[in-house]
């Protein structure tokens, strides 16, 4: 019954996208995108702040986590002193999540979610600019390329598709990670996307713009993207999406940018890499343990990646959905109940592409003689390590020395090598 | 040929004050010498490229009155702002009470209320002041001293920051500034360290104030200097009882012990003495000036600060310990400033030169603050305290939430602002399309638009109900309206 409901909502997506395809890309209901060499649809969610990865994914195993966090530990899933839905839910005897990550057990039970924790970067500036500013560009220092990771990826990769939608940032503006030769959109909601006011008056605004913009300067090529991108959101009906019924998204700006990029993955029309943006998560003070503040931000961020992992369940092996943060969270909290800057964070993976169901990483300990710098968690896996792997087996652009400059990643297993496409008649298996 | 004396002088009497006109050089003059836009931007005529960095947007008015007077005389007025009757600013802004209610009562304005006055007002500044480079300096501090009102008593906080810190302060000695943002009861706030305590002290302040508001990451301190910092910072705090959003230095709450910053040895027992010797390290370090000057030459000139510019910038800075005014001269009078490349616009550019050059009516009400919360500028409401970027990159994405803006600007769809339509068509003098094309285009773009340009737009739009109006829209959409 549900999947006949989803299949004829995806039919009539493909109905309304058949009927307005532009002349730039191929009529999808008759050729899909699978039939050029395109991976997984990426989705990267950057939490801004420097998530307390320590409170996330918790060492309930380590007596050192517990007498450093005298206020803020998240109780073992075991203490019989705590009540038993804020204590955490145990992943391997070792590692337990937040209680209020409660929504992701699924997917863990469906070995469709991993982490690799004590993941991080080699930058030690405890900088949320220069942290960010490294980590989307891929780089170990200030020096090496501006552009991002993502967009170096789109730009050594091509997969066929000329899509304004191939690259979008959900939010106000394109993130770092995604600046490079090709053009990434930034939509803060979908359904915004039209030029408004009466229809009339937008079709004759339509066609200035395209006088206007048909130079060859790069905000002319910016110009153009924008107006076909509007003229095919408009055709999609964003506003007209329904989730698949046990779906349910959070309110909120997160929840809501998850959902439209269920809508136009579901309705093909291109997409092969979102960014996606989290704030608030530079919990100096008042940080709360089970309860409080960081822990609402985690229900929203459960709640919204496992309504999207329910809503692309037919969907699931080509979706792959990567959590980070620029940097963790010192081991020890601070006198405002809250933790200051730290170095080791972690990554989250969600998909089918993912050997899930497991906590990657070498564990570096908390005793302090185990902490790097002022108290922090060790790096014991460069990210790159982790993002490297997923260009190549999952996005299957071998060209890893182009994405990731003067950094050779060390593959951990932890995502399927992508299966080649059936029905292709020129699909590429790429090798690492 | 663009314009006549008389229609020039006309379209700016609609712009506002053809009094300043008597006597003035012809504009036409000054008008007729533009390259075609096809070779826009590269060589703009001086006086319209100075405006365009120097204002919030060449109102005609502004432009005949730098004919009138020339450039150089103009940034001299420019910088003793306090010389220019602003008088229209002032009137429009007195309504907005908390900027000047104390924190004695400014808690009791509910959250909204009190972020949206604020935003308002410097919005109505943005467009009606004179005072435009001050104003502009104004929102460059902004963004070097960051606050969002949205963390905390930001809302209530940051209007006594913007009047006590950034505002007095603006165009005169950086020394001041940074002593005023270190005693403001906002930043301190926004950046923990009223919970930066003896026994537990939280480095947020200490971090930013060495990396964003002094000597840049790459200056060579660490993260013992950022902790012994903080250290010196414990106590700094603001009041939350009865004296609720008063700065306090707390004794009890300082950590009394020696430090060591920067190479200073900061001997025990120093109190709140200790900060001040932080103070003056921080002040007489050589990676001060480079900092301030690559930010302003940034924001002034290029998105790639020339290298010697910044050097000769920072060189001012120095000698004069931080005058801004005279770190402005330097830079103004700069050959780089002269043949600078177009900087992209941020949001707050495009909507308030749109409303300037147009010459609208508006109360700076909350569809232009939503508006430009869409273009991704919600005035005071960056959340991480870098302050709103200011790079192209950041911004070129979105076109399409400008577009919008300009077809709501043009068709007058916002309550609370309008553009006298009629008067603009009366100024033009002509409403046959290359005509009024080129002299709109004049008027926002400093140029008339390329004639093949211009009559693939005039044909796109020879169809509309309100062709008045579709120009103006096509106008401010266009590639060239968002540079400056």
């Amino acid at each position: 019954m549900l999947n006949q409901r989803r299949t004829l909502l995806r039919v009539a997506a493909y109905r309304r996208v058949a009927r307005a395809w532009p002349g730039w890309m191929p009529r999808m209901s008759f050729a899909p995108y699978q039939s050029a060499p395109r991976g997984d649809v990426l989705v990267c969610v950057f939490l801004r702040g420097a998530a307390d990865v320590l409170n996330m994914v918790v060492p309930h195993g380590e007596a050192a986590y517990y007498s450093a966090r005298a206020a803020l530990a998240i109780p073992r899933p075991d203490d019989p002193r705590a009540r038993a839905d804020l204590r955490a839910i145990d992943l391997d005897g070792f590692f337990g999540l937040h209680p209020a990550l409660a929504p992701l057990w699924p997917a863990w039970q469906a070995r469709q979610l991993a982490f690799v924790h004590a993941c991080g970067a080699p930058d030690e500036s405890r900088s949320h600019f220069q942290a960010m500013e490294l980590m989307e560009r891929g780089v170990d220092s200030a020096a090496g390329p501006a552009s991002g990771w993502l967009g170096r990826h789109l730009g050594s990769l091509s997969t066929g598709t000329r899509s304004p939608l191939r690259a979008i940032g959900l939010g106000e503006r394109v993130p770092r990670a995604l600046l490079g030769p090709v053009p990434a959109a930034a939509l803060r909601s979908i359904a915004d996307f039209h030029l408004g006011g009466d229809a009339r008056a937008a079709e004759q605004l339509r066609g200035a713009l395209a006088a206007l913009y048909a130079g060859g300067d790069p905000l002319d090529t910016l110009g153009r993207e924008a107006l076909g991108l509007a003229e095919l959101i408009e055709q999609l009906d964003p506003l007209g999406y329904r989730p698949a019924a046990d779906a349910r998204y959070p309110e909120g700006d997160f929840g809501m940018g998850l959902r439209q990029l269920a809508m136009l993955i579901k309705a093909e029309v291109g997409l092969e890499v979102a960014c996606l943006d989290m704030g608030g998560w530079d919990t100096h003070v008042a940080q709360g343990g089970s309860q409080g503040w960081m822990a609402g931000l985690l229900a929203e961020l459960g709640a919204g990646l496992a309504a999207l992992h329910a809503d692309l369940a037919a969907q699931a092996d080509r979706l792959l959905v990567v959590v980070m943060s620029e940097f963790g969270r010192r081991v020890e909290e601070n006198g405002g109940l809250g933790t200051d800057h730290g170095h080791g964070s972690m990554l989250l993976l969600l998909g089918g592409g993912v050997v899930g169901g497991r906590v990657y990483g070498r564990w570096p300990g908390l005793a302090p003689e185990q902490l790097v710098g002022p108290g922090d968690l060790a790096v014991t896996t460069d990210y790159r390590d982790v993002l490297g792997e997923i260009v190549a087996r999952r996005l299957n652009n071998p060209r890893l020395a182009e994405v990731f400059p003067g950094y050779t990643p060390r593959f951990l297993e932890v995502v399927h090598q992508r299966a080649a496409v059936a029905g292709s008649s020129h699909s590429r298996r790429s090798s690492p | 040929m663009p314009f006549t004396r008389r229609q020039f002088l006309t379209l700016s009497s609609v712009a506002g004050a053809a009094a300043l006109l008597a006597g003035c050089r012809s504009p036409a003059e000054l008008l007729a010498g533009l390259p075609p836009p096809a070779a826009w931007p590269s060589g703009r005529d001086p006086a319209w490229h100075a405006l365009s960095r120097l204002t919030f947007g060449p109102r005609a008015d502004e432009r005949a009155h730098v004919a009138e007077i020339g450039l150089a005389a103009w940034i001299d007025e420019q910088l003793a702002p306090e010389q220019l009757d602003d008088r229209p600013a002032d009137l429009r802004v007195r309504r907005f009470d908390i900027l000047t209610m104390d924190s004695s009562l400014i808690f009791d304005v509910r959250e909204a209320n009190a972020r949206r006055q604020l935003q308002q007002a410097t919005l109505l500044r943005a467009v009606y002041s004179r005072r435009q480079l001050y104003e502009l300096m104004v929102d460059f501090w902004s963004d070097h001293f960051s606050i969002s009102t949205a963390k905390g008593d930001g809302a209530w906080l940051k209007p006594i920051d913007d009047r006590a810190v950034i505002r007095p302060h603006a165009l005169g000695s950086f020394r001041d500034l940074l002593w005023a943002s270190l005693h403001s009861p906002a930043m301190l706030q926004y950046l923990d360290n009223h919970a930066n305590y003896r026994d537990a002290p939280n480095e947020n302040y200490a971090r930013e104030l060495m990396e964003l508001h002094t000597l840049g990451v790459q200056a060579g301190y660490t993260q013992g200097d950022v902790r012994e910092l903080a250290r010196c910072l414990t106590g700094w705090t603001v009041d939350q009882q009865l004296f609720r959003g008063q700065f306090r230095f707390d004794p009890a709450q300082h950590d009394d012990g020696a430090k060591q910053v920067l190479g200073l040895h900061i001997p025990a027992g120093g109190g709140q003495h200790d900060v001040e010797q932080v103070f003056e390290q921080l002040l007489a370090h050589p990676a001060l000036p480079q900092q301030i000057a690559r930010k302003l030459v940034r924001r002034f000139v290029a998105d790639d600060p020339p290298p010697q510019l910044v050097a000769a910038v920072a060189t001012t800075f120095t000698h004069t310990r931080g005058e801004i005014k005279a770190v402005l001269r330097t830079l103004l009078h700069a050959p780089e400033f002269a043949t600078a490349p177009p900087k992209f616009k941020r949001p707050l550019h495009y909507l308030a030169g749109a409303l300037r050059q147009l010459n609208a009516n508006t109360n700076g009400g909350p569809p232009l603050l939503e508006a430009l919360a869409r273009m991704g500028q919600p005035l005071f409401m960056w959340p991480t305290p870098d302050g709103f970027p200011d790079a192209t990159a950041a911004w070129s994405g979105g076109l399409l939430t400008r577009w919008q803006l300009a077809l709501a600007l043009a068709t007058n769809a916002l309550p609370g602002t309008s553009i006298d339509l009629d008067a603009l068509m009366r100024a033009a003098g002509t409403r046959e399309a290359t005509g009024l094309l080129d002299r709109l285009g004049t008027l926002l773009l400093g140029a008339p638009l390329a004639p093949a340009v211009r009559g693939q737009v005039a044909g796109a739009l020879a169809h509309t109900g309100d062709d008045r109006a579709a120009y103006v829209a096509a106008l401010l959409a266009a590639p060239a309206y968002q540079w400056r």
